[in-house]
């Protein structure tokens, strides 16, 4: 936050961490347990450090000590539970700040941690001299929902045999939950890791290998690792598994691993990533930064890549055999952005979360630099066209995408993005899909950058940056160097204006600090007598998404005489242009046309207009504006355009617009596009659907043979029988893709009946049938994928009469001539698997569109069975994707409950956020549409998957924030009954009174409204009730006041964790006093922790049973159970008729309970500590299972 | 000799017992009957010899057979003496043998030979020793090489060595062939994924026919990449079909760290003295081998000190 400076990086911790030792000494597949350590040695560099705060989620933390002393610490997550289950409130708004405040609560670049541990106070004069502090934390992971993954395979063997495997896995800044640390990318140290696993498995963590070491009973060995490079926790991983070992032929300090039996493929894909190396090296002039690189491929990986300091875990699904195609370029492709992360984002990491866009940004720009040499030009300008599109799409359709986000107090007003649901003040609030859309748009914004001042300054800056960061990294601590390797924005752009001395500040500001695209629109025309082209370009930047812009735009006019490129100046009140024409000449006579490459080409000029010289315009050529261009010139122009431009983007931007001109012409420039070799295959196979297209519209008359049809013959058909495809031959990829495109496009043609034409589906099904790859050296699968695809394309809703049950009978001839195939397809890849089980994929597709359109009876169990774990992983989103479609068609809330069970239960994580963003995206009912889905039940098992059940992984939680989103809005949920009239608690009068503010949409109110601390009852909700007769409300009200004003919060603590009971009282009290020294007492920062602590023994969600250290008698006493409704109604008691209770009992009650037990508590989990601390492992459950335990540990 | 004896016998039944249809014989049966009447005659006149005036047509017949089956019976034990002492022509003596173990005493002969009233018969009718019918002619008939003596036994017939063209005119029309290999596999596609659906778990499309479309269950794998990623070994196959250069070279380098695992410090010393190999792929092992990458190795044992 306070990046703003331009002096170096502050930290917002009172000490800096230099160094920090992880050693797991246990790894246990059977049980999916972690066992280990900790050791982190931090300089204060306040006098009289007596707090330290770290982040830690999920781990079992038995003991802290500093220094080889013990330390009490308090562990404190608001995260667990967003809001209380007091609360009735149900709008999204609500939840969204209180999410955010959460994060904040214990967001290491705050400051914040979960953990908070009490340095002794024996050490407290060390701190004055500023001495080195150790801290020494153990701890445990059993069966993590976050962080760390477990893969094993339920077959015979040990755990090497089957392939068992474990890797560390999150979104952003997620180390959190697999060791203590400070989860933040800003806070740099060296690292010494070890991992002592089965000695038939390998360790693979970040680092160098020292050595590996067997243990006495050589059953297992340590892989110690070295890390001397500075390096944030959030890059660091680990990955076990018997992975067999692939040294890089080509570069031998670079090491491939991949799970057993897949070496062969891991051979092949790995065959090229030394050129990828000497790409990266050689344009950033710059060695590799770290001594080795390791790639290891996992099973149910959470993302296709993921990069880590001097590592990348990639899913397993990329590796291919030199069979392959299609996946080819795709895993090179993932491949060369891990590589790119390593030098940014990796080994220059980022001071603030305001400042990611740089790192997203540069190793996204060398990727496409990548890109555009291996792939080429063509590819190259295609995917940026494609990243444009994409980012002009999302900001259009959800608002705009802001790139440098500054919170000026942190104050929800101040919200930058007020037209999104989530706060971007955090990578872990923000939408999955919005961080793509910010990460597409930072490269593209550098490509901006790029533009303006030439890639030679920008190639330079990224050496300047990197040079300075690793002759950072090899300096000492105490240099005060190593801020050096985290990238701000501000540096970033004063290392701009350094090298090339351009100003770009405006660029910054309008594609940085600000949201939102440009929408253009523009038209011409042309004034014969001036021979002038008078262009009008408008903007509209008042819907959302948009932005205005003003400064140069680039116009390029194809004249006959040649092109010409125009810099106009798009200001404020001019929407009018006139650009003076070169051609003097009507029509040329018999002249070459030289092209804006040089190349002179013939033309057929019959189709223009005679008395202009133009051919085409186009505005921004470059893509030097992040902008959508709607531009209106002549049917024959766009053909022009499409026949001589040679820039592909034109090509692409021509074939679209053709689409609304449906003419014999457009069927010709169309036709003789698709034919051209010479054309980028990208364009032709876009020409492809725009053909398909125009001849549906041009139905009534057209003539000759279906679309693409004689095209396809002739090219890919035998000359002596034209009816049979050639056996295939893929060794012109190019003809492939087509070859691939046509059919699928072709099956999208419609007759006047609006049918696919019979010639087609014919030619389609001959097709299948005549498909013969034993000649081929590539697999055909995803060939005969697409034609499953293009059946699929041809089918058209059924003709049902009087909403007849299909039947076996009455289905069309065609399709069964289409379910034949079909059966038969899906039945072979039984026995022939094919890569990636993509028929598989396409076959089901194909029988949910059969559903969809009523040719046969709509059947979700063929997709459930198919969506089962232990599937395929492409397979089984097919599955989901279909029974998504179907909860949505069908409207049937099993399988909406289904689906949400998987949510919560699946195994792999990626199959759980796939289902999310799924039903977010084709939503089984929305806010506008009235659906017997919606219902209270439904509402309150999204709100608690959001509020709680997503705690382990921010990505899933978003995912369900998404979704809540698409069904109901930010409002409350309309199926909602009115509130009862609640129960106001007036703490300081001691009465409850009936709420007069609950209104049924409290849209606007948000957390405001809830501060009034109204509590309504709903059945839903468990009640867990605790009453002691003791209550007095009276210490509880400042508490409650300062609610108000920042957002409550809370946590139910996660399985294993520790919670610490004391401090509360003190603080109740005295409030936050950071640096305040009280005697006994740990004291918290914020309100926020106070709250969200108070809130940990009021929280009463179901969670899995929760291993942990026996909580004290007193306080099983205390905590009621979940689902063990025990109300242990007092007298006292404002429970409701309902049997719901008041909160602030709770509070009341503990508040009390901890001042009087105090002292006793401390002893006894002292002894306890000591003696139990070996076999924590044991501590099993408390027989209350159910809701976690904590246990306090404070021990001096 | 054999043969025509038997041919004679054969034709005996034919040819006597309808001599009107003699027109009708072939060449080969002309010149066996023209054989046979010599026969008749022979006998005939012996008998007139020994002074019979006539004699029924059985009898002669009878006499005729026996005389042909003893003359028969000389030829075959004569060529057999012959070819036992490894000729293949027969000799006087191979005669003479011959007949002393049929019992014959050979001393009358010439005595029998020089009779007074032995009645001198006509040669008989030239007929052509039969063409060899030209069916048999498939080929050249081949004469001995070089290295094999002449009186070794000529080769048989062509047409019981030579490749015999038996197939009709291969179906050269790409159309048809294209066809054939698409519906045949379609067919066996077909059969397999229904006997396999009919044999094990399904599911189906339509609630209540289950048999039309069959669908085979889709069973959950423990470790589903393997099959998803693995290329499946036809298509193995194919590509070892296609280009089995490469896959050679696969597998080759697919040994390699096996092999350096397996041999520790002890290698790298040895290899390193080696000059660098002429081959590519020798030259990658070694290079390998020099490798000093961590994750190859050797585990180190326990230090005894070394304490958790």
């Amino acid at each position: 936050m306070n990046r703003k400076k331009d002096k170096g990086f502050e930290s917002p911790r009172p000490y800096k961490l230099t160094h920090q030792v992880v050693c797991i000494n246990n790894i246990n597949f059977q049980r999916k347990s972690v066992i280990g350590y900790v050791e982190l040695t931090i300089f204060p560099t306040v006098v009289n450090l007596n707090r330290i705060k770290l982040n830690s989620k999920q781990c079992r933390i038995y003991r802290v000590r500093v220094n080889d002393l013990e330390a009490p610490f308090i562990y404190n997550d608001p995260t667990l539970e967003v809001c209380h289950h007091e609360s009735k409130q149900r709008n999204l708004n609500y939840f969204s700040s209180a999410y955010t405040a959460a994060v904040s609560a214990v967001d290491p670049d705050a400051g914040n941690g979960e953990l908070s541990i009490k340095v002794p106070s024996e050490l407290w004069k060390q701190g004055d001299e500023m001495k080195v502090l150790k801290v020494y934390i153990e701890f445990s992971l059993d069966q993590p929902k976050g962080g760390l993954h477990f893969v094993v395979p339920d077959v015979e063997g040990s755990m090497a045999e089957r392939a068992a495997h474990v890797f560390s896995f999150g979104n952003q800044n997620s180390t959190r939950f697999w060791f203590p640390c400070v989860d933040s990318y800003s806070e740099l140290c060296t690292w010494k890791l070890e991992f002592t696993v089965d000695a038939s498995m390998v360790a693979v963590s970040c680092g160098d290998l020292v050595e590996t070491v067997y243990t006495h009973d050589m059953r297992k060995k340590t892989y110690h690792y070295m890390l001397p490079i500075p390096t944030a926790a959030p890059n660091i991983s680990l990955a076990v598994g018997p992975f067999e070992i692939l040294v890089d032929p080509y570069m031998h300090e670079v090491t491939h691993f991949c799970l057993p039996q897949l070496l062969p493929l891991l051979k092949h894909t790995m065959s090229f990533l030394h050129e990828i190396f000497e790409f990266y090296e050689e344009i950033l002039t710059c060695r590799y930064p770290y001594s080795c690189f390791k790639t290891v491929f996992v099973d149910e990986s959470y993302v296709q890549l993921s990069s880590y300091a001097s590592m990348s875990i990639f899913s397993t699904n990329l590796l291919h055999s030199g069979m392959i195609i299609d996946q080819t370029p795709l895993s090179r492709r993932f491949l060369a952005q891990a590589l790119a992360q390593q030098f940014f984002g990796c080994f220059i990491s980022r001071m603030s979360w305001a400042d990611e866009w740089v790192l997203k940004g540069i190793s996204g720009y060398i990727y496409g630099l990548y890109l555009k040499k291996t792939f080429g030009v063509n590819e190259y300008r295609h995917w940026i066209r494609e990243e444009l599109d994409r980012i002009v799409e999302y900001e259009l359709k959800m608002g705009g995408v802001l790139l440098h986000p500054t919170f000026s107090g942190g104050k929800e007003k101040d919200n930058p993005t007020p037209h999104l649901h989530f706060s971007i003040k955090h990578p872990h609030t923000l939408s999955w899909e919005y961080y793509k859309m910010f990460q597409c748009k930072a490269h593209l914004v550098m490509r901006l950058i790029e533009n303006r001042i030439s890639m030679e300054f920008m190639l330079q800056v990224f050496n300047k940056l990197l040079s300075l960061a690793s002759t950072a990294s090899s300096q000492k601590y105490q240099s005060h160097m190593w801020s050096q390797m985290l990238v701000s924005t501000s540096g970033f752009l004063k290392s701009i204006s350094n090298v090339s001395g351009k100003d770009i500040g405006p660029l910054i500001k309008q594609w940085v600090d600000q949201s939102g695209v440009v929408k253009f629109f523009g038209s011409f025309a042309f004034n014969r007598k001036r021979n002038v082209l008078e262009l009008e370009i408008r903007q509209d930047y008042t819907s959302s998404g948009t932005q205005k812009y003003v400064g140069p735009i680039k116009v390029t006019v194809q004249e006959l005489d040649g092109s010409f490129n125009h810099t106009l100046q798009i200001e404020e009140n001019s929407l009018k242009h006139d650009i003076p024409c070169h051609s003097k000449s009507r029509r040329n006579k018999k002249k070459k046309i030289p092209l804006m490459n040089g190349e002179e080409v013939d033309m057929d000029l019959s189709a223009m207009d005679a008395d202009s010289p133009l051919l085409w315009i186009r505005i921004d050529p470059d893509m030097s504006i992040l902008r959508k261009v709607e531009f209106e010139q002549a049917d024959f122009m766009w053909q022009y355009q499409l026949r001589y431009e040679r820039d592909v983007v034109a090509q692409e931007e021509s074939i679209l617009a053709l689409e609304k001109f449906p003419t014999p012409d457009s069927r010709r420039a169309l036709t003789d596009i698709l034919e051209q070799d010479q054309c980028f295959y990208k364009v032709r196979m876009q020409g492809c659907f725009c053909l398909a297209k125009i001849a549906n519209s041009m139905a009534s008359t057209w003539m000759g043979p279906p679309a693409m049809k004689s095209l396809f013959t002739r090219m890919f058909c035998c000359k002596s029988c034209p009816n049979i495809v050639k056996t295939n031959n893929f060794i012109n990829f190019q003809s492939y893709f087509l070859q691939k495109t046509m059919p699928v496009a072709m099956a999208l043609l419609r007759d006047v009946q609006n049918l696919c034409p019979k010639d087609v589906l014919n030619f389609i099904l001959d097709l299948i049938k005549y498909n013969d790859n034993r000649k081929n050296k590539f697999s055909d699968n995803y060939y005969r994928a697409e034609l499953i695809d293009a059946l699929t394309n041809s089918l058209t809703p059924a003709i049902s009469i009087n909403n007849e049950v299909r039947t076996v009978d009455n289905l069309n001839a065609d399709v069964r001539l289409i379910l034949e195939e079909i059966t038969r397809f899906l039945n072979m890849e039984k026995l022939l698997p094919s890569y990636r089980n993509t028929i598989t994929v396409s076959c089901l597709r194909a029988i949910r569109m059969l559903q969809r359109n009523g040719h046969i009876p709509s059947d979700p169990s063929l997709f459930k069975s198919y969506a089962q774990y232990g599937h395929f992983v492409d397979v089984r989103i097919a599955a989901l994707e279909a029974v998504v479609d179907y909860t949505r068609v069908e409207r049937c809330s099993d399988e909406l409950q289904w689906l949400l069970d998987l949510v919560q239960n699946d195994p792999v994580h990626y199959i759980r956020h796939k289902i999310l963003s799924m039903l977010a995206k084709n939503p089984p009912f929305t806010k506008a549409a009235e659906s017997s889905l919606c219902n209270e039940a439904l509402v309150d098992q999204l709100w608690k998957l959001m509020n709680s059940g997503t705690s382990h992984d921010w990505r899933l939680r978003c995912d369900a924030v998404n979704l809540y989103y698409a069904l109901f809005g930010l409002t409350r949920p309309s199926c909602l009954p009115l509130p009862e009239l609640g129960l106001v608690l007036n703490l300081k009068e001691k009465k409850a009174v009936l709420n007069p503010t609950i209104k049924p949409e409290p849209g606007s109110g948000g957390p405001e409204v809830t501060a009034n601390m109204t509590f309504t009852s709903t059945l839903e909700e468990e009640q867990h009730v605790v009453i002691e007769p003791a209550l007095s409300g009276v210490a509880m009200a400042p508490q409650g006041l300062k609610r108000k004003a920042e957002t409550p919060l809370g946590s139910s603590p996660e399985p294993g964790q520790i919670m610490q009971e004391e401090p509360i009282v003190k603080l109740s009290v005295k409030g936050r006093f950071p640096g305040t020294q009280e005697e006994e007492d740990i004291d918290m920062d914020t309100v926020h922790d106070s709250q969200a602590f108070i809130y940990h023994h009021l929280n009463m969600l179901e969670r899995p049973s929760t291993p942990g250290k026996e909580p004290s008698s007193v306080e099983q006493a205390i905590l009621s159970m979940p689902g063990t409704p025990m109300p242990l109604l007092s007298k006292e008691s404002l429970s409701s008729k309902h049997g719901d209770h008041h909160h602030h009992h709770h509070h009341h009650h503990h508040e009390h309970k901890k001042k009087k037990k105090k002292h006793k508590h401390k002893h006894k989990h002292k002894h306890k500590h000591e003696s139990k601390d070996r076999d924590s492992h044991a501590f099993s459950n408390s027989p209350a299972s159910g809701r976690s335990i904590r246990s306090p540990s404070m021990s001096d | 000799m054999a043969e025509s004896a038997v041919m004679g016998s054969g034709s005996l039944n034919a040819g006597n017992r309808s001599g009107s249809s003699k027109t009708s014989t072939s060449p080969l049966e002309n010149y066996q009957l023209a054989r046979r009447r010599t026969l008749q005659v022979v006998v005939s006149s012996l008998l007139t010899e020994c002074g019979f005036d006539s004699a029924e047509k059985a009898a002669v017949e009878t006499l005729t057979e026996m005389m042909q089956s003893y003359i028969t019976e000389v030829g075959r034990s004569a060529k057999a003496n012959c070819e036992h002492t490894a000729r293949s022509t027969p000799t006087l003596s191979d005669v003479v043998i011959t007949l002393v173990e049929m019992g014959f005493n050979v001393d009358t002969l010439p005595l029998y030979a020089k009779r007074s009233q032995r009645m001198v018969i006509t040669a008989p009718p030239v007929t052509n020793a039969p063409v060899v019918p030209k069916a048999l002619m498939a080929g050249q008939k081949r004469t001995h090489p070089a290295h094999i003596p002449s009186h070794f036994p000529e080769f048989p017939d062509p047409h019981t060595y030579i490749k015999t063209p038996t197939f009709r005119e291969p179906v050269s029309d790409y159309q048809i062939v294209r066809e054939k290999a698409a519906s045949q596999r379609r067919d066996v596609e077909r059969a397999l994924t229904r006997f396999m659906a009919k044999t094990g778990e399904t599911q189906c499309l339509f609630k209540d026919d289950t048999s039309t479309f069959p669908l085979i269950a889709a069973h959950p794998n423990s470790i589903p990449y393997l099959s998803a990623l693995l290329p499946s070994e036809l298509e193995l196959q194919m590509l070892e079909e296609t280009d089995s250069s490469e896959q050679d070279d696969q597998t080759d380098t697919e040994n390699n760290p096996s092999n350096i695992m397996q041999d520790d410090s002890g290698g790298d010393k040895e290899n390193a003295v080696l000059p660098p190999g002429g081959g590519v792929p020798a030259g990658k092992v070694n290079e390998e081998n020099m490798i000093d990458n961590p994750y190859l190795r050797p585990v180190k044992k326990p230090k005894v000190r070394r304490k958790k």
